[in-house]
């Protein structure tokens, strides 16, 4: 079954990078030089009407907790944030979108950039218990932090819970529609 | 209303986001290029990843990354039939299904396998080592920070998650001035 699931969703997930454009490397770039924010449009209002949905599931209790699965915070995130940027905005490509784009169209950079992921992934694998002896996961060790009260498993800046969600992804979908741009897709 | 296209395809994004949590579990990608990267690295080398029958997840392993957290990517790695795994390996199926639903002109922009007529042909490493070393300093960072744009940013700020937030700031830093160089660069050499 969750196999079956695993299909399911990948499927949706790569048709869905497909239309919004994020398999175009064209259209990161674009994005990144500040040119067309038709794609930062996207993220934001897909991140807030997730959340919205997230929440509006999950008060009822609709939705089984259990799946909800958040990563620790630690310094790591942010130099391993700070790296990803300098490829993500050289080269207009992440981990999902290059091996989406594998198939459809620009595959021959796509799969370059799935191949040097794999080299860089490894890389890592082999490095990092060296990161992991200089301290760098365990400077900012702030766990699985939430900024809000979405289960007992996480702790939380605030007590609030997924009425805090609930809005924070309501401004997520106002900010994306106030945000110039929109009008970039010509199909 | 053709210009509000970008809001019904970021509806749909947003609902795929929320449709994997709730059948199974928040989406990522990145974590599979460490599995897929091990399953070469423990074929070419048989002693890295053993069973240890004591473990919950049954492996152990001599790499450091694979061992932690009782050997869960050594697990993954020893057995990669898993929801990550084929979640992962159905994305470019999914992908060329929109690909080959969509029109031609479409197509034809998506792509950037195609060369400006009368452009001197560049050279097979001028051409693909950019997207091969970009694809390095990518997953490089992205298990560095335990997560993409998909598991960390996405699936992560959906949740509220402290670390989707540093890891956004942190990437959308170094992106858009290095995406600005590339073009000042690419402008100066004449591409």
């Amino acid at each position: 079954m969750d196999i079956v699931l695993a299909i399911i969703s990948g499927l949706l997930f790569g048709y869905a990078l497909y239309l919004v454009g994020a398999t175009s490397p064209k259209k990161i770039v674009s994005m990144l030089r500040l040119e067309d924010l038709t794609l930062m449009k996207t993220i934001v209002l897909a991140i807030g009407f997730a959340s919205i949905l997230l929440s509006l599931f999950s008060m009822p209790g609709l939705l089984n907790i259990g799946h909800l699965s958040v990563k620790t915070m630690n310094l790591g995130v942010i130099t391993g944030g700070l790296l990803f940027g300098i490829g993500f905005g050289t080269v207009g490509t992440c981990p999902g979108t290059c091996v989406a784009a594998t198939s459809s169209g620009g595959a021959r950079k796509a799969v370059s950039a799935v191949l040097g992921g794999l080299l860089g992934a490894w890389a890592f694998s082999m490095t990092y218990g060296w990161w992991s002896s200089v301290g760098l996961f365990s400077v900012m060790d702030w766990g699985k932090l939430t900024l809000f009260h979405i289960s007992d498993k996480f702790p939380s800046v605030f007590s609030l819970g997924y009425a805090g969600l609930l809005i924070v992804g309501i401004l997520f979908v106002i900010s994306a529609l106030i945000l110039p741009g929109g009008r970039g897709d010509p199909s | 209303m053709k210009h509000q296209v970008w809001l019904i395809r970021a509806l749909a994004l947003g609902a795929v986001f929320f449709l994997a949590v709730l059948l199974a579990k928040p989406i990522g990608v990145s974590t599979q290029f460490s599995v897929l990267s091990g399953i070469l690295h423990s074929a070419v080398d048989e002693t890295v990843i053993t069973e240890n029958p004591e473990r919950g997840t049954g492996y152990e392993s001599t790499n450091a990354y694979y061992d932690r957290g009782g050997g869960k990517l050594a697990q993954a790695i020893a057995n990669p039939w898993n929801y990550e795994f084929v979640f992962v390996l159905a994305i470019p199926v999914g992908a060329y299904a929109a690909y080959a639903a969509n029109d031609k002109k479409r197509r034809s922009q998506m792509s950037d396998a195609g060369q400006l007529p009368g452009a001197p042909r560049q050279s097979f490493l001028r051409r693909y080592l950019p997207a091969f070393l970009g694809g390095f300093i990518i997953l490089y960072g992205a298990r560095m920070a335990d997560g993409c744009t998909s598991g960390h940013m996405m699936s992560g700020m959906m949740q509220g998650s402290v670390s989707g937030y540093f890891f956004a700031a942190a990437a959308f830093a170094t992106a858009i001035p290095s995406a600005l160089i590339a073009r000042r660069t690419a402008i100066r050499g004449g591409k």
